[in-house]
């Protein structure tokens, strides 16, 4: 089932990579999907040429939320940059949090309490069920099924309380900062979040009942948005979008950060790299998350110090190094690459987000020879978080 | 980390090396050395996985360090390519054509940082900036509060006092108590 | 695709039966949850006004402005965070790094005005609703930005100081140095309170930094006796540090020592720089102490020509010799003077103003003259038998000690005082006993419970370390005396109250609680006055009094319009506030000379 989009009857690119295009010629049409459209992720568009209802070629643009998160850390101390982290995703900002903060005490000799790590790993597993129930309704709704994105909607608020009892905010939790976690588990969590995670399992298979088992749904995504092995090299792909062609690569298992060595889990795969196996794929790891989510509350130390104590936050400066931080998001592997130069500001810091590589190059090239209508469901399939690509 | 230095220090001009984890560690090296090398780790080596591409802006020094992360994934190890090359006319050599993604890389450090990369294919598209009409903002001397400052307006109504400055004037503004 | 998949979907159908999940009035049934980061609350009364609320916002979202609630004080800038809503993310590390736990989040997050700028407030000083609402944000227990705890300072143990007067601290090293000027926020409060107002968290910074001699420099910017504040500075700062509240204040003290402990003695005129050149002025000062030395030091600096009379045989003053070695080694002290005289200050010994020279001929000689002669006399208790030969006043005692002047060495002494010489005399005196007679029998009696001592509490803490005997709430009634004419002991009756209801001294007794400290020697540490007679009957007619000390205006001009006058002899025993009082008077004579 190897993907190879089919330019024969549409023009070659020229030297410079560009498609000589006649739009004047009444065959080809420009159409922007995005950045305002129902069928895009975020704020990003894309500049799709078309032939009739088929993509010739597809340009994407991004830029809309570019607020130079990267650039605005090297005027902050390590401790101001903690709660701009997280901005860089809204569905699942928690990773970022982790990332920034892992390198920081790497870089810095920190080492952290086990507590806290038992904690960002909670939160991670959270943020990662949150974010799929988000992608689910996204995917649906991409193939006109938009109630399914309504329930998604309301069991990811269910989480949403649970983050906002356990770190004090809902979006934006700010809870993962360097040296530790801000607070232990409050009383009875354990109790309410079995409770959460009963009713998004119940939620779930009503999902799957609607819309993973449903024949409109299979018609339209099983064989479509196909990546070929060969492509997950050249284009960095990760997460769920390699897992789903069957390459075993989860950092959580192949290099194992915080408690994850402890917990018994599963690379979850597929085989036909399809819109269907990724969904289905991340369908799995929401569940196996689920579970990671109980193993957990169940394994963690009841109680334990939560926070390493920490050079004095004003004017703490960090040695001159460099070091990579990566972990397994829901999108595939996020990463922190931050350098220090010895002074109280990083001297670079820079996201690794894995939209960044799944929707430019690797989209721009999936989506040559798809249906108009189908964009939006190869678009959502890469799980595309447009804020990580521009930072 | 070390052995697999040592190996490619037989074939390869390698500058320095630093360890920094079990399964990370840096190498210095020059400009022109690294289109063997990577290529050799990609065939040679599993190192097939390009993470990341990006440059740190050395402005006291005069040099862009371009660091190229690539990662083993049957191994879980990971190197980052160091080059340093000069911030004055920045060009870098393109290698899209080892991995097609590094495009995307190099078209935004062509616009964040003003290092060029010929040949990449639509480098000189605007990627994330429209219209910008200053110094490649990544770059250290580009000075965002300023710019917002002066770009920008400010709401008015914010002053601030600094307490022992307060106090000075409140308790003993003649300098003695 | 299978035929389930053809009817699998109509399940959806089932929602239909469902009733809605979202909350009917969410504005009054979602409250936040109990740690949820809403709006912002401050305790005016705790709050200090430090601004390090300020300095850690990311977002520049808080400003510091005085308000009519919060007075300028000691300890409290009197200026009061106002956020700006338009720009706080929420994210709380302003109340993570909160020095006084004031500033918490409520669990409120409902807020509605037509006013954009309504949402710049001052919090617990605009009222809002949601001021006493309980539940909301605070720092957990476990999470604290700041360290607490300050670096301890190695010291020798009792039973090794107890033998000699060799300095108890340590100081401190570069790294415990680092370790404890890493903890101070920077926030200035203290400035204020220090009488000269050291530039204290731009000498601490010089400290993280390494950068000794701009330390130093600092130092000397306001204060030439570094070497003995660094020592035996009464460090009020230190009550003023934004530290203290939830933790121990900074060391501050211990960190000046630090700085003239790192630079070499030999840098520190280079680093000082030279005197301003010479205007032909001739100022005459009377009393090496600090007071006057300072005065002297400022005013060389500035080009004039200084003349310090002093009646003992060594300069100093108190510092030498009303303070022990123990606390100040005489090098350190020396160093400071050291460093005065290189300058050019000529300083006169043995000469004591009144009987060697007279005040006329100083004014005749000079352009001004500054009195700086302390507090050298001990005042007596005048209980009954007091006046015995073996009733000391602690001061004279302590002279004789460093002068190496013999007296009689009790075996057993009672001290009468709570105060800081109090604890010199006994301690001083312990450690001779421990030398010739091998152990130590020390009795201090005061009139206040033990913790309302004026003395330093480590000074309390080490001399019961040393063997001490510390009895409080003794008021002493007399000296007891046997039939052959000696001392044998002190009776005290147990106070009740010291003073009355206007907070004037009337002490209150227990006479059936009576106690003999039985001794051989009583020492009177209740405090010193001082000697005017050097100024001559005429002089002391034609000056203004004020309640036994001469008047002086804020400068320290008396009211004869050459002679001004400083440090402990008007403003009470203090270093440091003798070195204020020095730059003060050496600024006034200064303009009075160069009008």
């Amino acid at each position: 089932m190897a993907y190879q989009p089919d330019r024969s009857q549409y023009p070659q690119p020229g030297s410079d990579g560009k498609l000589d295009i006649d739009l004047k010629s009444g065959k080809y049409l420009k159409l922007w999907q995005g950045p305002q459209h129902p069928g895009i992720t975020g704020n990003m568009s894309v500049e799709l040429t078309v032939c009739g209802d088929e993509v010739v070629e597809g340009i994407t643009h991004v830029g809309y939320l570019h607020r130079g998160f990267e650039k605005l850390m090297e005027r902050r101390t390590f401790i101001q940059c903690f709660p701009i982290v997280c901005r860089i995703c809204v569905p699942e900002p928690d990773f970022n949090e982790y990332c920034y903060a892992a390198a920081v005490e790497e870089l810095a000799g920190i080492e952290i309490p086990q507590q806290a790590k038992w904690i960002r790993a909670l939160i991670l597993e959270m943020g990662r069920i949150n974010s799929y129930l988000m992608y689910v309704g996204g995917q649906a709704g991409s193939f006109g099924m938009g109630v399914i994105g309504q329930w998604t909607t309301y069991v990811r608020d269910l989480m949403l309380d649970r983050f906002e009892e356990l770190t004090g905010a809902r979006i934006y939790h700010m809870f993962i900062l360097p040296g530790g976690v801000r607070d232990s588990l409050p009383e009875g969590f354990a109790q309410r979040m079995e409770g959460t995670l009963c009713e998004i399992e119940k939620t779930m298979q009503d999902v799957y009942d609607a819309m993973y088992c449903n024949a409109v749904y299979k018609k339209r995504s099983v064989g479509v948005g196909v990546i070929d092995l060969d492509l997950m090299d050249s284009y960095g792909v990760t997460g769920p979008n390699a897992r789903a062609a069957g390459v075993a690569k989860d950092v959580r298992k192949d290099q194992p950060y915080l408690v994850y060595s402890e917990l018994e889990f599963e690379a979850i795969l597929g085989v036909d790299s399809d819109i269907y196996t990724r969904s289905d794929v991340r369908r799995r790891d929401l569940l196996q998350s689920v579970d990671l989510v109980r193993q957990i509350l169940v394994k963690m130390p009841k109680e334990g110090s939560i926070m390493t104590k920490l050079p004095n936050v004003l004017h703490w400066k960090i040695p001159r190094g460099e070091t990579y931080i990566r972990g397994e998001c829901s999108r595939g592997e996020y990463g922190y690459y931050l350098v220090t130069d010895g002074s109280a500001y990083p001297r670079r810091v820079n996201v690794r987000g894995p939209s960044y590589t799944h929707a430019m190059s690797l989209l721009e090239r999936m989506i040559v020879n798809l249906n108009i209508a189908d964009v939006a469901g190869l678009m959502v399939s890469l799980h595309t978080y447009p804020p990580e690509i521009e930072r | 980390m070390q052995d697999l230095y040592k190996k490619l220090k037989k074939q390869f001009s390698l500058g320095e090396l630093t360890e920094q984890r079990d399964d990370l560690a840096f190498i210095t090296i020059e400009k022109d050395k690294l289109r063997p090398l990577l290529t050799h780790l990609r065939d040679v080596e599993g190192y097939s996985h390009l993470v990341l591409l990006t440059a740190v802006d050395w402005l006291e020094e005069g040099i862009f360090q371009l660091t190229y992360l690539i990662s083993n994934r049957t191994a879980a190890k990971d190197i980052g390519l160091r080059v340093m090359i000069s911030r004055d006319k920045a060009t870098m050599e393109s290698i899209h054509d080892i991995w097609p993604t590094a495009a995307t890389y190099q078209r935004e450090l062509r616009e964040m940082f003003g290092i060029d990369f010929p040949d990449s294919p639509r480098v000189n598209d605007d990627f994330i900036l429209e219209g910008w009409n200053n110094i490649p903002p990544y770059r250290r001397d580009f000075d965002t509060l300023k710019y917002s400052t002066e770009n920008f307006a400010q709401r008015p109504g914010r002053e601030t006092k600094d307490p022992a400055e307060h106090m000075k004037q409140q308790l003993y503004p003649d300098g003695a108590e | 695709m299978s035929i389930k998949d053809l009817f699998s979907p109509f399940t959806a159908w089932k929602y239909v039966l469902k009733d809605p999940v979202t909350i009917p009035d969410p504005l009054n049934d979602r409250p936040g949850s109990a740690r949820y980061r809403g709006f912002h609350k401050n305790d005016n009364e705790t709050c200090i006004g430090c601004g390090t609320c300020e300095t850690i916002c990311q977002n520049g979202a808080i400003d510091m402005l005085p308000v009519n609630e919060a007075e300028t004080k000691e300890g409290d800038s009197g200026l009061r965070p106002r956020i700006d809503y338009g720009r706080c993310c929420w994210c709380a590390l302003c109340v993570d790094v909160c020095m006084t736990g004031s500033l918490t989040m409520s669990n409120e997050y409902k807020w509605v005005e037509s006013d954009p700028d309504a949402f710049r407030f001052t919090p617990g000083i605009d009222k809002k609703f949601w001021d006493n609402t309980e539940l909301g944000y605070q720092r957990p227990d476990d999470h604290r930005l700041m360290a607490p705890e300050r670096i301890a300072m190695g010291e020798m143990e009792a039973e090794d100081r107890i033998n000699s007067f060799t300095e108890i601290v340590d100081g401190y090293s570069i790294e415990q140095a680092k370790l404890e000027a890493d903890r101070c926020v920077s926030c200035g409060i203290c400035i204020a309170t220090c009488p000269t107002h050291m530039s204290i968290p731009d000498y601490i910074e010089a400290v993280r930094d390494g950068d000794y001699e701009r330390g130093l420099k600092l130092l000397y910017e306001t204060n030439p006796f570094s070497n003995v504040c660094g020592r035996v500075c009464t460090r009020k700062c230190e009550d003023s540090c934004a530290s203290r509240h939830e933790g121990e204040p900074i060391a501050i003290r211990w960190l000046k020592r630090h700085i003239i402990d790192q630079v070499p003695f030999e840098k520190y005129r280079e680093i000082i720089g030279e005197s301003e050149p010479s205007t032909g002025k001739k100022i005459a000062i009377i009393g090496a102490g600090p007071a006057g030395l300072t005065t002297a030091f400022d005013l060389v600096r500035k080009g004039h020509d200084v003349t310090v009379y002093e009646a003992k045989a060594a300069a100093g003053g108190m510092t030498r010799y009303g303070i022990p070695e123990y606390r100040l080694p005489y090098d350190a002290l020396d160093k400071d003077i050291e460093l005065i005289v290189s300058l050019g200050v000529k300083i006169v010994y043995n000469t004591r103003i009144g009987a060697d020279i007279s005040m006329q001929k100083l004014q005749d000689d000079f352009d001004a003259v500054l009195l700086a002669i302390g507090l050298q006399e001990g005042r007596q208790t005048r209980i009954p038998q007091s006046e015995h030969e073996k009733v000391y006043r602690a001061v004279d005692l302590l002279d004789k000690i460093t002068a190496g002047e013999n007296f009689d060495l009790p075996h057993c002494a009672v001290v009468i005082g709570g105060g800081n010489v109090a604890m010199d005399i006994a301690r001083s005196l312990a450690r001779l006993q421990k030398q010739q007679y091998g152990q130590v029998d020390v009795i201090v009696t005061a009139m206040e419970e033990q913790q309302h001592f004026m003395a330093d509490p480590d000074e309390i803490k080490e001399s019961l370390e040393e063997g001490i005997v510390i009895r409080d709430q003794c008021g002493p009634q007399g000296c007891e005396i046997d039939q052959s004419g000696k001392l044998i002991g002190l009776k005290t009756w147990k106070v009740l109250s010291i003073f009355d209801k206007d907070h004037r001294f009337s002490p209150q007794y227990d006479d059936s609680d009576e106690v003999i400290h039985a001794c051989d020697t009583v020492i009177e540490a209740i405090g010193q006055f001082s000697d005017t007679s050097l100024l001559g009957n005429k002089l002391t007619e034609q000056l203004e009094w004020d309640r036994g000390r001469i008047k002086i205006a804020y400068d320290g001009q008396t009211s004869v319009d050459w002679l001004w006058s400083a440090g402990d002899c008007v403003s009470g025993p203090d270093v440091v506030h003798a070195v204020a009082d020095g730059h003060r008077v050496a600024n006034s004579i200064h303009s009075y000379l160069t009008v």
